[in-house]
């Protein structure tokens, strides 16, 4: 038989397993679905608004009075409860009932007419993307009320002409991703997190099976019929993968910086990549129990090596290394460049050549073992 | 009772399988994953710079910018485009753009701009970025208004200043704040993984569905507490002291209380999922992507506030999210367990509803 028949056959067989195998298939229909669609429920708020805080009001006056209209009026928070000290507001804290706590402490109105007033901000540092938003709303509201009282107050008890504006101006934005809306950076990455540990899960499953069914003696493989074994796995997830780029690129309209080719290519690396990792993990192990464990110890924790949401430069030379050999983590950077930022070609093109490399030192000792696995009886039937 | 207590262990210590998600995962996973957090915060985030004034103040703001923890200068350009080509390529995470005019401007006390540009490609570098260089701009401005009033008189003060002090993790770590929660995903996904793994190949042996006494049903539910108690120990005793993570807030005796819970609740949904699986690699097969999804929900990460109200009331059907909500509280809050009376009732309504549920499913009588 030609490779192409061989391939083909290998790939219909497949194929004719998962349809009489419900649990088998939902690995690649069902369950993607309702993970990815759960993660992109949850966060299809994107910026994150209408966080409650406490405000702490020791002094009650019309400084206080116009930090709470300003909080109200914050995109990002919510006044949830006015206290009269910090012990209240702690609790409340503690409880999950307001995410930061605003404190105006005594004589803060007095101490603001001489120039040192101070407002404290308390946030939940265990709440992270919570806390960022509640910083960045607090620092303009801040910022609104030292310029109303630049104008009312201060001018107020100055020589005329003498008030200036501050002597300096900053002004600072987000290119690429003008509202900073952590639904595309977050979704556009946890949904091939999600797909690239389900995907490997299938295709381990679908190698280690024929081991541990023995069904390897009636399938009798060769490199022609691995590859179209795995080619029906990389199809399924492809479809994936761009299911879940349209439904935030069009439908949620987080428009591609770059082309969905390169995009689509990337994903193709990626998913490349991960058989040939499967392929080395079932051909080591023999065993389909010990080969899915040892995926979820490889590919469990990928999102957090990616450093695409905490850089992982400053991280130690182990854990950079263990971030290097993970394909996502070059599929991360593919995405960055080609969706958000929009590099030219040739610069987000680069992570192809190391998911190239993964993918040919896995997958070459993978097939190799696998096959002699493939012709050994002895090696049938572990569990 | 205690004859399926040790029969459970020595199940575990005959599988290979089961031994590595019940034993080795939890250490294996509490080197590997604080790794990638071990820069704790952000620090030498790539910044260029576009000194389009080229002026004794703007290199004195450069200097100062650059003199941040935060942030490495990596390249001076010659125009905005460059620096939109830097961040574009990934180079860069922020730019600092003077344009001209600036030293002119504060000389004839007016305000000098400067604009910061961050990258959306990396939303938590490029605002840390901008925060250090804000900061460092911010003494510039003392500084500039200290020139200009000996020339026009006092600008006008900032009457009010922001000071931003952490609650909780104050370290204000990046791992502290995710991995105290994700320890206990690792807890429940071990469990779950070994537990039903084992009882999956268990039934396979049988070619029927397990059958057990309500005392031995005892005996397993004890079991699978007795495990996930030790991982808790290990993660929330050990772990989070070795990696220095905040810890240890509220009174040792509440923490066991609310740990309690947390894996009463896990082992009846364990030992419930348990009586389901027919095949010995199914529930590795179907289990081990769902580790992603459950940490979102717990509501560490993304907050509450922020979630539809459907997916939290779909998220406190699983353990983990009120699980969470109690041990980070407790652990890295110093709450007591009072604060958390509702979440610790949602994890005893799942242990009864589960248990309920799982005695039933291995306790009634074998149909023929």
């Amino acid at each position: 038989m030609s490779f192409a028949a061989r391939f083909g056959a290998s790939f219909r067989r497949e194929a004719a397993f998962l349809a009489r195998s419900p649990w088998d298939l939902a690995l690649l229909t069902w369950l993607p679905l309702v993970l990815c669609a759960l993660i992109a429920w949850q966060l299809s708020a994107g910026v994150i608004r209408d966080l409650p805080v406490a405000l702490v009001d020791t002094e009650r006056s019309a400084l206080s009075r116009d930090i709470a209209i300003r909080i109200e009026g914050a995109p990002g928070m919510r006044l949830a409860y006015t206290v009269p000290d910090m012990r209240a507001a702690e609790s409340l804290a503690r409880s999950g009932a307001v995410e930061a706590i605003v404190l105006v402490p005594p004589e803060a109105t007095q101490r603001a007419l001489e120039g040192r007033g101070q407002i404290t901000l308390y946030v939940n540092a265990a709440h992270s993307a919570a806390s960022s938003t509640i910083q960045r709303d607090m620092a303009a509201i801040i910022a609104a009320a030292n310029a109303r009282a630049a104008v009312e107050q201060i001018a107020a008890i100055s020589p005329p002409g003498k008030v200036r504006p501050a002597p300096l101006a900053v002004r600072s934005l987000i290119a690429f991703n003008a509202p900073a809306s952590q639904e595309q950076q977050l979704v556009s990455l946890l949904h091939p997190a999600l797909l690239h540990l389900l995907f490997m899960l299938a295709v381990v499953s679908a190698f280690g099976r024929e081991l541990r069914d023995a069904t390897v003696a009636e399938w009798r493989p060769d490199g022609a019929s691995i590859a179209g074994k795995a080619a029906l796995y990389v199809l399924a997830f492809m479809v994936w993968g761009a299911g879940v780029t349209a439904y935030l690129a069009g439908f949620r309209g987080w428009a591609l910086a770059g082309g969905p080719a390169l995009l689509m290519t990337g994903y193709l690396a990626m998913f490349a990549a991960y058989a040939g990792v499967s392929l080395l993990l079932v051909g080591i192990t023999r065993r389909m129990s010990q080969s899915l464990s040892l995926t979820g110890l490889y590919a469990g924790a990928s999102f957090a090596f990616a450093g695409a949401i905490f850089p992982v430069d400053q991280a130690s030379g182990f854990a950079k290394f263990w971030a290097e050999i993970l394909p996502f983590t070059h599929f991360a950077r593919l995405l960055a460049l080609d969706w958000i930022t929009g590099a030219p070609t040739n610069v987000a093109a680069a992570p192809l050549v190391p998911l190239g490399l993964i993918t040919l030192v896995t997958a070459v000792p993978g097939a190799w073992l696998y096959l002699r696995a493939s012709q050994r009886p002895e090696d049938w039937g572990k569990r | 009772m205690w004859a399926a207590f040790r029969a459970v262990f020595a199940a575990i210590f005959a599988d290979r399988a089961a031994a590595l998600l019940l034993l080795g995962a939890p250490i294996l996973y509490a080197v590997l994953y604080p790794s990638a957090y071990s820069g704790e915060i952000v620090i030498d985030a790539p910044v260029v710079v576009v000194d389009l004034d080229r002026s004794a103040a703007s290199r004195d703001l450069v200097r100062r910018a650059a003199a941040t923890s935060q942030v490495r200068l990596v390249a001076a350009l010659a125009s905005p485009q460059e620096a939109q080509e830097w961040l574009a390529s990934d180079q860069a995470s922020a730019a600092i753009i003077i344009p001209e005019g600036y030293s002119r401007a504060i000389a004839q006390g007016r305000s000098g701009n400067v604009m910061l540009v961050g990258s959306g490609a990396h939303l938590l570098r490029s605002s840390t970025a901008l925060t250090g260089i804000g900061a460092a701009l911010a003494s510039t401005a003392r500084e500039a208004a200290f020139e200009q009033a000996r020339a026009a008189g006092p600008a006008a003060p900032p009457a009010l200043q922001l000071v931003t002090r952490a609650l909780f993790n104050t370290r204000e770590g990046y791992g502290a704040a995710v991995f105290p929660g994700v320890a206990f995903v690792i807890v429940h996904q071990s469990l779950l993984l070994g537990l039903t793994l084992l009882a999956a190949t268990a039934r396979e042996k049988l070619g029927a569905p397990l059958r057990v006494t309500p005392a031995q049903f005892a005996g397993l539910g004890l079991a699978a507490s007795t495990i996930a108690m030790v991982q808790v120990c290990w993660f929330a005793g050990l772990v989070f002291w070795w990696q220095d993570y905040p810890r240890a807030a509220a009174p040792l005796g509440q923490v066991l209380v609310g740990a309690a819970l947390f894996v009463a609740a896990t082992a009846a949904l364990v030992l419930l999922l348990a009586s389901l699986f027919r095949t010995r690699e199914r529930p590795l097969q179907l289990g081990l992507a769902v580790s992603l999804p459950l940490f979102f929900l717990s509501g560490l990460t993304w907050p509450a506030a922020a979630t539809p109200a459907p997916v939290l009331w779909l998220s406190r059907l699983f353990p983990t999210t009120p699980g969470l909500e109690v041990m980070v509280g407790l652990n890295q809050m110093g709450g007591t367990l009072a604060d958390y009376a509702g979440a610790l009732g949602n994890l005893a309504v799942l242990t009864a509803v589960f248990g309920g549920i799982a005695l039933w499913r291995w306790t009634a009588p074998r149909r023929s």
